[in-house]
């Protein structure tokens, strides 16, 4: 098994219209404080094994070439990263700058996600994105320069005002910079976000959506994407394997303000709160959550089931939760095959395409239900 | 006044002991009050009481609303019996029995029993409001049982008091002499001496023979949980003590009487209850069914005494089912409608099940109030959370094979190609309203298929509408519009005059094919269609879309009248980056199941519980 090591930097220089993950504008002048705090947090787990590693935010880019250089310094110096096969740090257009890549590729990161989201300008202003078209292009060009060889891009469906021919254009000439990685998000209107509270007369219905999505899918299959998760494609290679330790239920350690952990079996969260975890790096764990062995496979299933590819092997699930655990899930499994809404070969379970758009109608049959066993 | 006794049928009484009784006879008055809802008829009974320190207290309760609900509503329900002595001006000593009598439409019934009971009513209506539809209603009865009527004119402190109109009215609309009609306020107390006296003079006294064979009305009974059926009984002929043998003439069934007494207010033990006095006995009766108001007890060794004329039984004729919330109440709903039928012996109710609601109960009640009364008891006495589905009346469906059928449930029709013709409940409503509203009543009246028997004026600013109707329509909201689009004016009695063809249908709800049994309605054939869209219409917005397309329909047999589609869930997945925040994505999920659970199976469609209660909810408001 491998394990995962996550890095939340909360910083941003503007919060985009729909997004409600934590991360706070305009408040740099507390990133060296913060480097210091993850530097402690790190030093609580110091001697762990990672072979992976994902910066993410916010906007990781924010942090700048200097700050970047002494996080990963600390990281290395608490962890064992002698085998990190993936190191991937997510940048936004505006901030990633020449310098700031060049730091990140000496920092030993293979990897750039980048947050492009759209490539029409009226798209990405409707959400409130800094960046324009163009800035998203100069920093893919730059980042390839820069000498990565694995890219991905994020690309948001559903925003104001997008329609197939500007969706496409979008995928066309992210297309042309022969990028190994796209991630297709379905736009969500979280509650209490500016979207939610003046949501603009043109954004696409839910049904409008499913449409752009399956039509993104489709698009980027033929263009020789896998599409290995919901909303993750990448050339044959290129899967992240840090997110798919996600998704395979793998363990890993979150670091930082409003980072999810999964240790030993156990889930929890950072508290969503930066001062305090300046004050406190160590002392932030909340939201802790012990599953039952059946809970636990329930919850596997339903993550190995987002792989598109791959899906869930019962036998192997058999193996590692031991047979009794999964004999209910095996039970609801083969009613949904029954309905037809999964697809079932030898002992491996598989989501069928048309049944991505309304995953959830399948995945909330196969989670355990009645409460998890919480301390 | 001919048929009460005078002084010289007194002296020609043969036995001394016939005389000794027939002497307290003379000094007996039974009476009871008659108005229209609101017009001071308990506010006069507690004053009455409370001037012969029946009543002590003066805390401005109404003793004879004795449920709280009835209060509330200012209404009563259950009719009571209370005596009253009273030293009158003459200085003799009279024993008044007061018997109170519901005051709403649904229970014209129980109300003609009570009056049966007495010899004299008092016809009260509020000068302010002058002669209501209940009162008509009301006066009409009390004639009709040969009650020696004495109008009051209460609230004659109020400044709107019209007290001359009020008498013009007595006489004009129901040809009752008021221009000696006594003038009282009942909440000031003024006037409630003259009442007493008048109570006296007037009323005849009551023409019994206490030597004859037993005869008995009931005019109402209660539930004792020790005592069992108490019979509230006023006796005719005869006299009935401890250890009488009696036997209902309905049922043919004999009881022993352990127990007789008389209410003032609260249960007093006597001796013995001669012909003329009214009061309650005991005898060991634990079936409540088998006791019935209007009934007669007899003597078993005289079996063949006649009944006194004018029983039948209390018969239902508005339907709905009841269904528990939550599920696993089924049983104690049932337990709270026995203990409630063990007061109200005009409830009947049977097991019923429903595709979509699950196991409860289809209750028969006497009309719309009753029903309305009956709900809100189950939920504030019995703590009960219940869905009633939309009420209907009971049919005659008469088949292809010349059966009659009695039904009361539209799930239960046959299939129209079946079906010969339907006879629906006809009732004859009148209503008061003043002029200016006049409009409107009558488009409404006619909007619910009712057909003008008369308009009359009796006085200067109001119109007497009398009309019929099928009772279905009075029974979906006529009564509240009534009142909404009068201003709270108009007033309105009915009574069930009988059957009458029409040409009605049965409309399903189908839901993905299959019936929604609980949504079944009937309905005139011209109005199926505009109804039937409107409920497909808002049924689809209550049904959260699925995996597949749903059609809505609504049929007539195998004709569909109006359809929409709840067209397939297009997107339902969650396709955000959530990181590794897993127990978040997890916990939608779970709720999202959770949300499931709470969902009906009708076929294979899943429906929100909610949504049956917000769509019969919303019925209720159309």
């Amino acid at each position: 098994m491998t394990a995962g090591l996550y890095v939340h930097v909360p910083f941003c220089a503007r919060k985009c219209r729909y997004c409600d993950f934590y991360s706070l504008p305009q408040r740099e002048n507390l990133i060296p404080a913060y480097i210091k705090a993850v530097t402690a947090e790190a030093h609580v787990h110091q001697g762990k094994h990672f072979q992976t590693l994902y910066v993410g935010g916010g906007t990781p880019s924010l942090l700048g070439p200097q700050n970047l250089s002494d996080l990963m310094g600390s990281l290395r110096g608490y962890f064992n990263l002698s085998s990190l096969g993936e190191a991937t740090i997510e940048v936004n257009p505006e901030s990633a700058t020449k310098e700031f890549l060049d730091a990140a590729m000496s920092a030993g990161f293979n990897r750039v996600s980048v947050g492009v989201q759209s490539l029409s300008d009226t798209e990405l202003e409707s959400v409130g994105r800094i960046h324009d078209s163009q800035r998203a292009i100069k920093a893919l060009n730059d980042i390839r320069t820069a000498g990565f060889t694995n890219v991905s891009a994020d690309v948001i469906i559903g925003l104001p005002g997008q329609d197939w021919t500007s969706l496409k254009r979008t995928l066309d000439q992210l297309l042309s910079m022969r990028l190994e990685h796209i991630s297709a998000y379905c736009l969500s209107i979280e509650e209490g976000t500016p979207l939610a509270v003046n949501p603009p007369a043109n954004l696409p219905t839910d049904d409008r959506q499913a449409e752009l999505f399956e039509r993104t899918c489709a698009f980027l299959k033929k263009t020789g994407f896998v599409h290995y998760e919901i909303s993750n494609f990448a050339r044959p290679g290129f899967e992240s394997r840090h997110n798919l330790n996600y998704w395979h239920g793998g363990e890993y350690l979150g670091l930082g303000p409003a980072a999810a952990s999964h240790m030993n079996g156990r889930r929890f969260r950072n508290n969503s709160d930066l001062t305090a975890y300046i004050g406190n790096p160590s002392g932030q764990i909340s939201d802790i959550e012990d599953l039952d062995p059946a809970a636990k496979a329930g919850e596997e299933a339903m993550l190995r089931l987002r792989l598109l590819e791959e899906g869930l092997d019962c036998a192997a699930m058999a193996e590692r939760f031991s047979p009794e655990n999964v004999i209910g899930l095996r039970q609801r499994l083969e009613k949904l095959v029954e309905e037809g809404l999964l697809e079932k070969t030898g002992t491996r379970y598989i989501l069928p395409g048309k049944m991505v758009m309304t995953a959830n109608q399948v995945l909330s049959r196969v989670v355990v239900t009645g409460g998890p066993t919480c301390c | 006044m001919a048929k009460s006794l005078t002084a010289v049928d007194r002296s020609a009484c043969p036995s001394k002991a016939g005389m000794l009784l027939l002497d307290q006879m003379i000094n007996v008055r039974n009476f009871c009050i008659v108005a229209h809802i609101a017009h001071g008829k308990s506010t006069l009974a507690d004053r009455i009481l409370e001037l012969t320190d029946v009543l002590h207290t003066k805390n401005n309760q109404q003793f004879l609303n004795n449920m709280e609900l009835e209060r509330e509503r200012g209404i009563t329900i259950k009719a009571k019996s209370v005596r009253i002595p009273y030293k009158a001006k003459d200085g003799q000593d009279y024993i008044l029995n007061l018997i109170d009598t519901p005051g709403h439409v649904d229970f014209n019934y129980e109300v003609s029993r009570s009056l049966k009971a007495c010899e004299g009513a008092l016809l009260l209506v509020d000068a302010s409001q002058g002669v209501e539809a209940q009162t008509v209603a009301n006066a009409y009865l009390a004639i009709d049982a040969g009650l020696e009527i004495i109008p009051v004119i209460n609230k004659i402190d109020l400044p709107n008091a019209l007290i001359d109109e009020s008498k013009k009215q007595l006489s004009d609309m129901l040809g009752i002499p008021a221009d000696n009609a006594l003038l009282i306020s009942a909440k000031a107390g003024t006037g409630i001496i003259e009442v007493l006296e008048s109570v006296v003079a007037n009323v005849p006294p009551p023409e019994s023979d206490v030597n004859g064979p037993l005869q008995c009305l009931v005019f109402d009974s209660m539930y004792d949980t020790y005592k069992g059926v108490i019979p509230h009984i006023r006796v005719f002929s005869g006299t009935v003590k401890i250890g009488t043998k009696i036997m209902a003439k309905s049922t043919g069934k004999s009881y022993e009487v352990t127990e007789v007494g008389y209410f003032s207010p609260g249960m007093v033990p006597a001796t013995q209850l001669e012909a003329g006095m009214v009061g309650y006995i005991g005898a060991v009766m634990r079936d409540v069914g088998d006791i019935h108001v209007g009934d007669t007890f007899v003597s078993p060794d005289l079996p063949d005494t006649p009944a006194i004329p004018g029983f039948r039984e209390a018969r239902p004729m508005v339907f709905c089912g009841i269904y528990p919330l939550n599920t696993n109440e089924y049983g104690k709903l049932g337990a709270a409608l026995e203990k409630l039928q063990l007061n109200d012996s005009a409830i009947v109710f049977e097991k019923e099940s429903s595709a979509a609601l699950g196991h409860g109960y289809r209750l028969g009640l006497l009309g719309m109030l009753h029903m309305e009364i009956t709900l809100e008891r189950l939920k504030r006495e019995y703590g009960q959370e219940i869905i009633a589905t939309m009420p209907s009346t009971i049919y005659k469906v008469v088949t292809r094979d010349g059966v009659e059928h009695l039904i009361d449930n539209p799930s239960k029709f046959p299939e129209p190609n079946h079906i010969d013709h339907i006879e629906e409940p006809i009732v004859q409503a009148h209503i008061i309203v003043p002029k200016e509203f006049v409009g409107p009543v009558m488009a409404l009246s006619e909007e619910k298929r009712g057909k003008m028997i008369t308009m009359e004026h009796p006085d200067m600013r109001r119109i007497m509408l009398t009309y019929d109707f099928p009772l279905a329509e009075t029974i979906t909201g006529y009564y509240d519009t009534l009142k909404s689009i009068s201003r709270g004016y108009a007033s309105m009695d009915y009574d069930f005059t009988g059957y009458r063809q029409s040409d009605l249908v049965k409309v399903d709800i189908l839901v993905h094919g299959d019936k929604v049994d609980a949504l079944s309605y009937i309905s005139e054939r011209t109005m199926a269609v505009p109804r039937a869209r409107d409920l497909v219409h808002r049924l689809r917005k209550l049904i959260p879309r699925q995996m597949f397309e749903i059609p809505i329909q609504a049929a007539i047999g195998g004709k569909v009248i109006a359809r929409e589609d709840i067209v397939a869930i297009r997107k339902d997945v969650l396709s955000k980056c959530y990181g590794g925040d897993i127990s978040r994505k997890r916990k939608l999920l779970e709720k999202q199941a959770e949300g499931k659970k709470k969902m009906k199976m009708v076929g294979s469609v899943q429906i929100p519980q909610d949504a049956f209660l917000a769509l019969l909810k919303m019925e209720e408001e159309h």
